[in-house]
Order: C-alpha cells, then structure tokens, then sequence
C-alpha cells in the first residue's frame, strides 16, 4: 500500500518546470525523507500533494483518493508542517489549541497534555510573539494530537536549536510509535538528524526524482572504493564505468571514486580491473551519498531532458 | 536513560550501530541476564531513531537468543549469555576491521601491528 503516488506529475511556473513529470511512491507507514538542494521543487512537490497547488499535468494519489479532490473528511487524517501556514495566531496556547482541538474529530487529548508538557510552551503568550522554535513546537502540536494518517514536514527543523530539534523529533517518533503508525514525509537540509528516523529516502534535482529506495539498500550500494597500487591510474578504464562516479586520481598510486552499484560481484569485478593492487570500499554518509547523486543528473537547469 | 551508550556516526546503517551497542553492553556484562531491556518505544525515543529500526533491533537480538521476552514484564536479557570468548571476541570484530585497515593504508606490517597492539596491551596491564 502507498501513501502517495505520483504519476507523471506536472507544475509549471511561467517557463520553468518546478516538478516535471515526476513518479513517486510513498509506502505507508515510511518516514520518507525528501532531500534536494534549494529550488530542487521540493515545497512544489508537497504542495501538489496537498492540493494547494494544482498539476498543470499528471496527477498525485494521497490515501487513495486524486490531490486535485481532496475535501475536508481527507484533511482530518493529513497533517501539514510548514513555515508559511497561516493560523489564528493572537490567540494564547490554551486558546489556540481549543480552537484546533475543535475542528479534528481524532483529536488525542491523552497525547496533547503528553506533548504540552514535554514542549513546556508558555500560556499566556500571543503565538504570534513566540520564539521560532516555540513557534514550530506550537504547529507540530496542532498537527500531532489529531494522529494523522499522513504527516507532511517542510523543513520541519531549519534555524533551530539542538534542543527544540530534539524534541521535534521524539514529538514526531512519538506518533509512528502509535499502534497504527503512520506515514511521515520529511523535506529538510539536516540529513544527518534525518538518517536516524528515515527508512526511505527520495532525492529530488530538477523537479524530477534522481532516487528513491529503503535507506538500508542506498547505503548498501553506494561505496567510497579506494586504490592503491604502483601507477594504478592507468588502469582507470576509459571512458570510467557509468556507474562510477567523482573518480580521482590525487596521485598516480591512488584512485578514488564512489562506487553506486556496489554488490554481491563488484569486488571481483574492481579486483579484476586493478590486478594486484590493494582495493578498499567504505560506507557513505547519507550526506555524501546525496553529494554522490548530483553527478547522477544529467540534465541541466531549466533545460528540459 | 539507556543502559548503553552509542555514539552515531554516520555512513553505517543505524540498525547495525544499535545492534552493535547493545551486543556490547550484553556481552561485557554491562547488562546483566535478567535485566530488563530498553523497550522499543524508549529505543526510539532516546536514540531519535525510527521505531520500525528498534523493533528490528529488539527482534533480531531475540531471535539471536541474546533477549527473552517474558509475557508481562517485558524484554530481558536472556540468562546464560555472559559470551563464550569467541562470541565476546565477535564484538570486536569491526574495530579489528577498522584498526587493520588503517594499519594497511599506512604500510605497517602484520609484525608491527601486532607489536603495537602489545605494547598498548601492557601498557594497560602491566605484568606484575
């Protein structure tokens, strides 16, 4: 079952295409993190998956049902975190949360006086006149104590503090602990908070999905391969494997690349291009695994391929 | 707070540093059999890990029979596995790894490695 389907997903600004022709599945019950530099089409991607932006072609798939008709009875089971949402911010918290708690029916009050306590936010306060951070852990408040089926974070964590992160995060971990887990789709620059809690990763370049797999099968396949032998840079085959890529020769007795079809063959593969030398393959960080992809691209901005 | 302690570093699964951590606190004794094992939920929760890796993590250490699960009390630590040497011996296994690795990249030989580990080993127990 997926959460989210994207099939060949459309959205034109002027010119530019900010999604082009995207297929993506989502698989329920993922924390699926969505990783791509800015202008990547990100937001855009998020925003057609909840209808607040429209295709210009293609379609997306959200809990079974077409984005472009999504109605109220869907949004009670989507929960959305983003910087520009528009609430009724004068009120104070107790205020605040009355009036959230008021329009979703799975509203949790076991799990909010939990959070309240744990986000320890200030009552008597205006929202509007709190800290970022104070401000963010007020949204996911409102998000989380309704258990949505479907949890969509942009940039849940940009410009705040180790702490405020921290307890984001277990706020976030809190909901997929539930008995009936559900599905997380995180956009966020923080890949090294976020490698702990995905177990997909989605990686966006050009409005179009580079790669999209288990966190586990990325970092069984993407490898740092080095070797060293005397005058081992001639044996770089030419022109290099495709699946070879930021292959380096510092010097001519070391040749380093990153490896993204590492598997069951590749050493004997690699031991049969480099006769006799010394060959060592290491993981990747999930942030040098995304540094990895760019070069995966071909396609160059604004260009369509 | 958890029994153990683990430092993430990034690049290798999360699954297999959790594993790691918690064979070690098991085997060393640090976790003694019968104590109760960190819950799934407070795995996630400490670590800000996904809750699906710590259960992977809970299962594949009771199915290894390191952990016995007692109805109503919770995950223990199953009784009988202070570790023979040889499995004590397997925790070690990736920082030998690492260790011969690093040894290899700055041209030390088999002889030289061993002799600086022996010198670090009676460095910490001096012959009496």
């Amino acid at each position: 079952m997926n959460a989210i389907e994207c099939d060949a997903l459309t959205r034109h600004f002027g010119k530019v295409r900010a999604v082009d022709r995207l297929t993506l599945q989502v698989p329920s019950g993922s924390v699926f993190a969505l990783l791509g530099s800015n202008g990547a089409g990100k937001t855009t991607l998020l925003k057609l998956i909840l209808n607040l932006l429209r295709p210009s072609s293609g379609q997306a798939r959200v809990l079974g049902g077409n984005s472009a008709n999504l109605r109220a009875d869907t949004f009670q089971r989507i929960g959305y975190v983003a910087e520009d949402l528009i609430q009724p911010d004068w009120m104070e918290l107790p205020a605040f949360l009355r009036y959230y708690r008021s329009l979703y029916r799975s509203w949790d009050p076991t799990l909010e006086s939990h959070l309240r306590a744990k986000f320890a936010l200030p009552e008597g306060v205006a929202v509007r006149r709190f800290s970022r951070g104070m401000r963010m852990k007020a949204i996911l408040l409102t998000t989380l104590c309704f258990r949505p089926e479907l949890l969509i974070l942009d940039e849940p964590f940009s410009g705040l503090d180790p702490q405020v992160r921290d307890d984001l995060i277990e706020g976030i971990l809190e909901l997929m602990t539930a008995s009936s887990p559900c599905t997380v789709v995180i956009s966020s620059h923080d890949i090294a908070e976020i490698e702990r809690m995905a177990d997909w990763v989605g990686i966006l370049a050009n409005g179009r999905i580079v790669v999209a797999e288990p966190l586990t099968e990325l970092q069984g396949r993407f490898r740092r391969i080095e070797v060293v032998g005397p005058e081992v840079r001639q044996r770089i085959p030419n022109p290099t494997p495709a699946e070879w890529v930021r292959t380096e020769a510092t010097t001519p007795n070391l040749v380093q690349f990153i490896h993204t079809r590492f598997g069951d063959r590749t050493e004997s593969e690699l031991r049969s291009i480099f006769l006799g030398d010394r060959i060592q393959s290491s993981p990747l960080s999930l942030r040098e695994i995304f540094l990895a992809t760019s070069k995966l691209s071909p396609s160059v901005n604004g260009l369509p391929t | 707070m958890l029994p153990f302690r683990i430092d993430f570093h990034s690049g290798e699964p999360v699954y297999e540093q959790v594993i790691y951590a918690a064979k070690k606190a098991i085997l060393s004794g640090a976790l003694a059999p019968g104590d109760r094992f960190p819950s799934v939920r407070s795995l996630s929760q400490e670590l800000k890990i996904n809750p699906n890796t710590a259960h992977k993590v809970v299962a594949a250490l009771t199915t290894e029979g390191l952990l016995a699960v007692h109805p109503g009390v919770g995950t223990v630590v199953a009784s009988g596995v202070s570790g023979s040497a040889e499995e004590r011996a397997q925790v070690l296994v990736q920082d030998t790894e690492r260790l011969v690795v690093e040894a290899s990249r700055l041209g030390l030989s088999e002889e030289q490695l061993l002799n600086a580990v022996r010198k670090h080993w009676r460095k910490l127990n001096p012959s009496p």
